[in-house]
């Protein structure tokens, strides 16, 4: 393999001269960046993108099924089968688009019913709860090309308020959310940084990104705002990722998804979640403005919901669910999904949506063919014990 | 006499020392801890001042009246597709539902987390109080769903405070009747699909009509998972079902039609599973209450609740990752005594490991905060200002993001993010209690005792003035971490 370098030495200045100028192009093929959303809670996928074409449908979620097209909030037809929820608007736009995928029947490889065995799973990459101690979000950024690499101090950031496990571990990370308080005085900032330096390397390295993260927004102090928490977030993420030099993944949590009770209406939770999931995508595409072309976000979820409807109008923890993938740099306008049908006998455990897809085959062609992670590392260090899970092919444009 | 204990025990055990303490208790700090060990004679007077437990339960239930949502007794939700999107405000303007949510609900919660903050800075039993936050955390109930914001201090009150120095299986009991546990994870609308109120629906106020017809396993689960067994201890989905069935009529006095006794847990048999169900193998073929609270006697005597709760008591007094033979030592007395807990926290006392001088744990934000205004006597902030400050240092008290309460581990709060605002809070904390004329060096050594080291001492002297010099006090590693 010929090292560019090298031949950057061979020409002299007038190759650096004539090489500079890349750098200056938002167009880089190289410079992409990946959003993860992390959906707490399990969202019922059934609800999200319902399935309205499943002759089963409506008998299966009894009670609880999203109407066809055209009828009173109804569903927003995506195909002759499947649908959005009437809150997801300005997704079905962008699917008109050709700029999102959704999939469904999809699962991480977790089978049990906890949120939080299941969100660990998500989140550590491997196929057990706590079966790694840091995130496979992390894990694939220790992996990130080199040419990706370069005028980059922080390779993700999380946009909350603790490090979420999926973004732990050894690749340089930050995170962010917005404040209150007034930004500490320089001096002050200077002498603690110089006082961990000495006396707590995890203190000092968190300090020091924490600085270059708000050098990076602007902001380090009254930058908060009430409410509409998560599309604050997406905003901000936005601002990160928007530099020519900003990370190239940014992760962002969304709370308040387990539906036990009363989740259709129009002022349930789950509407209202799944209208601010729609304005936060929105609020992204608008804050990367051009960017938003080489961008890519990945919805996803700890599982799914039950397919019929429990005793309070609500749905109890189920297994697989539905995911999105969005952006300009998606090849979409499509939905992917080996449906397995709702009747009784096809459903997993008598009980639930049966997953037919690994959510690990979306996130490993993300890493893959948007970011340029080494296929076999995703198999070893990122999602170990993922073979059977292929990444799925031709999900970005070209 | 020996300081190094007195600083351990008051910040790794209590909740930081307040100027003079370490001196106070150097001569017997383990003593100190053990007399802590008893059930509180008198509710601390800013708890005592909150609303009643049948209050808080019917705030939610009234501010739903105000929106012609049609609910009573609590049980109706938003969920109504009839909602208005405003509503008029007193002031003449309009409010959207959630602001008037907001401005009606919230100063409930903003006294309760400033009492709750009060209790906590002024304390003489800070081991007592991080237990009771402790096992506040363990039964969480969150403000973070609508119906229930009111209802986690009466929670803490009623359940854990009462209980948390008692026995375990009277705490678990109390949790699972509690109206802020059995809304919070929906139990109160859990009817069995072969109670006589699923076969005959016409007896349900209408609003419930076709919302209550089955099972809701959402607070089965929890307590197998979280309050007792703990994850992957070998239960099925088959037990989870099972005990969702047995607690099924577990409900809510309505709020507004208090019973005779004053009692707001209220057993409802027409909504109640009938036979017998069998869980992690045994047969329970009780009728009616008794059934639930015979397999709640169960679980709480299932060794595998006792390896779970002193996993966590562990983890959370000694280190994120806990030494298996100090939870052996504790699962082993909470087995032998029954799960008293009194016993059960003495024996956290006992263990070697507790009293290793480095620090092998981070304050979470909470802590923190409190051992700064322990620390220097303030600033005294209005519930208001705590409800900001928690939140943008993202634990907000009785605002659990799940079931599962807070993590308890370092990697969770030593992030950038909230490594910078806890440093912007001891900024602003230094700078609202600088004229008091504090020597950061002197509290420093009253705070922190023979633990403060040389390079964090020589900073502060450095510092270019006392306000600066606390700020670095607070924010240097042997005060983050204990």
């Amino acid at each position: 393999m010929i090292d560019r370098r090298q031949i950057m030495g061979g020409l002299g200045l007038a190759g650096v001269l004539a090489a500079a100028p890349r750098f200056a192009f938002a167009a880089e093929p190289t410079d992409k960046r990946l959003v993860v959303v992390l959906l707490r809670g399990a969202m019922d996928g059934l609800s999200a993108a319902p399935p309205y074409g499943d002759p089963d449908f409506e008998r299966a979620r009894n009670g609880l099924a999203i109407a066809g097209p055209g009828q009173a909030n109804g569903a927003l037809a995506l195909d002759s089968f499947f649908g959005l929820h009437p809150s997801l608007s300005g997704l079905h736009d962008r699917y008109a688009r050709r700029e999102l995928i959704v999939f469904h029947a999809i699962a991480s490889p977790y089978r049990d019913r906890s949120h939080f065995d299941g969100q660990n799973l998500l989140e550590n990459g491997s196929a057990a709860p706590y079966g790694l101690p840091d995130g496979w979000l992390n894990r694939a950024l220790v992996g990130l090309p080199q040419a990706r690499r370069e005028g980059r101090t922080d390779l993700g950031v999380a946009l909350a308020s603790s490090m979420p496990l999926m973004m732990r571990g050894a690749a340089r990370v930050t995170s962010w959310s917005p404040s209150l308080l007034p930004a500490p005085e320089t001096d002050l900032v200077a002498r603690v940084r110089a006082l961990y330096a000495e006396a707590d390397p995890k203190l000092a390295m968190a300090l020091t990104e924490a600085i270059e993260a708000n050098a990076a927004t602007g902001a380090g102090g009254k930058g908060g705002a009430g409410g509409q928490e998560f599309v604050v977030l997406m905003q901000a993420a936005a601002k990160f990722l928007a530099g020519p030099n900003g990370p190239c993944v940014a992760m962002i949590e969304s709370t308040g998804w387990d539906t036990h009770a009363n989740q259709a209406g129009a002022y349930s939770p789950l509407t209202r979640n799944l209208a601010t999931l729609d304005r936060g995508i929105q609020a992204m595409a608008d804050g990367l403005g051009d960017r938003w072309s080489s961008t890519a976000v990945v919805v996803v979820t700890e599982f799914g919901r039950m397919v019929a409807m429990n005793g309070t109008s609500g749905t109890d923890h189920g297994t697989a669910s539905a995911a999105f993938l969005v952006g300009g740099a998606v090849a979409g306008g499509r939905v992917m999904a080996d449906w397995p049908g709702l009747k009784p006998a096809n459903l997993y455990a008598a009980r639930d949506l049966k997953p037919t897809a690994d959510l690990r085959s979306l996130t490993k062609a993300a890493l893959r063919d948007h970011l340029g992670i080494d296929e076999a590392r995703l198999e070893t260090a990122v999602f170990p014990g993922s073979a059977s899970a292929k990444p799925f092919e031709g999900l970005f444009r070209a | 006499m020996s300081l190094q204990d007195a600083a351990i025990a008051a910040n790794r055990f209590g909740l930081g020392a307040r100027p003079g303490e370490l001196a106070r208790i150097a001569g017997d700090p383990r003593g100190w801890l053990r007399a802590q060990l008893t059930p509180e004679s008198v509710l601390p007077a800013p708890l005592a001042a909150l609303p009643s437990t049948a209050d808080d339960e019917a705030a939610f239930a009234r501010w739903l009246a105000t929106l012609h949502l049609g609910g009573a007794d609590g049980a109706a939700s938003m969920s109504g597709t009839t909602a208005p999107n405003s509503i008029a405000a007193p002031d003449g303007g309009k409010l959207s539902v959630e602001q008037s949510y907001v401005r009606t609900l919230l100063p409930r919660y903003a006294a309760a987390l400033q009492a709750r903050i009060d209790v906590a800075t002024t304390t003489d039993r800070p081991f007592f109080e991080r237990l009771v936050h402790f096992w506040s955390n363990h039964f969480t109930v969150s403000a973070a769903k609508p119906q229930v914001i009111a209802l986690p201090p009466s929670f803490e009150r009623d359940v854990v405070r009462a209980h948390a120095t008692g026995r375990f299986e009277d705490m678990l009991t109390a949790s699972t009747q509690h109206p802020g546990m059995l809304i919070y994870l929906d139990n109160y609308l859990s009817v069995g699909p072969n109670s006589f109120i699923a076969s005959h629906p016409g007896y349900l106020p209408e609003y419930l009509r076709g919302r209550m017809t089955g099972l809701n396993e959402n607070l089965a689960r929890e307590i197998l998972e979280l309050h007792t067994l703990g994850v992957r201890s070998g239960y099925t989905q088959a037990d989870v079902t099972a005990f969702a069935k047995i607690i099924t009529g577990w409900s809510v006095q309505g709020a507004r039609r208090p019973s005779a006794d004053g009692k707001l847990f209220r057993f409802q048999p027409s909504f109640h599973e009938p036979g017998t169900h069998v869980l992690l193998g045994v047969s329970y073929p009780q009728d009616g209450v008794e059934q639930g609270q015979a397999a709640l006697r169960a679980l709480a005597g299932h060794p595998a609740t006792a390896n779970h709760v002193a996993t966590k008591l562990v983890r959370h007094f000694v280190a994120d990752d806990p030494p298996p033979a100090a939870v052996a030592k504790v699962s082993k007395v909470f087995r032998d005594s029954d799960g008293d807990l009194a016993k059960v926290s003495a024996v956290l006392i006992d263990l070697p490991e507790a009293w290793f001088p480095a620090a092998a744990k981070l304050k979470p934000p909470e802590d923190f905060v409190v051992s700064v205004m322990r620390a220097m006597g303030g600033p005294r902030l209005t519930g208001r200002q705590l409800t900001a400050v928690f939140d943008r240092m993202g634990q907000k008290p009785y605002w659990a993001p799940g079931p599962d309460g807070w993590a308890d581990i370092a990697a969770n709060w030593i992030g950038p993010d909230p490594v910078w605002k806890r440093i912007e809070w001891a900024d602003v904390a230094s700078k609202a209690m600088a004229t008091s004329g504090t020597d950061p060096v002197v509290l420093a050594k009253e705070t922190l005792g023979p633990n403060v080291g040389p390079a964090t001492l020589e900073a502060i002297k450095r510092a270019e003035s006392p306000a600066q010099g606390l700020a670095l006090m607070l924010a240097s590693p042997e005060f983050q971490r204990r």
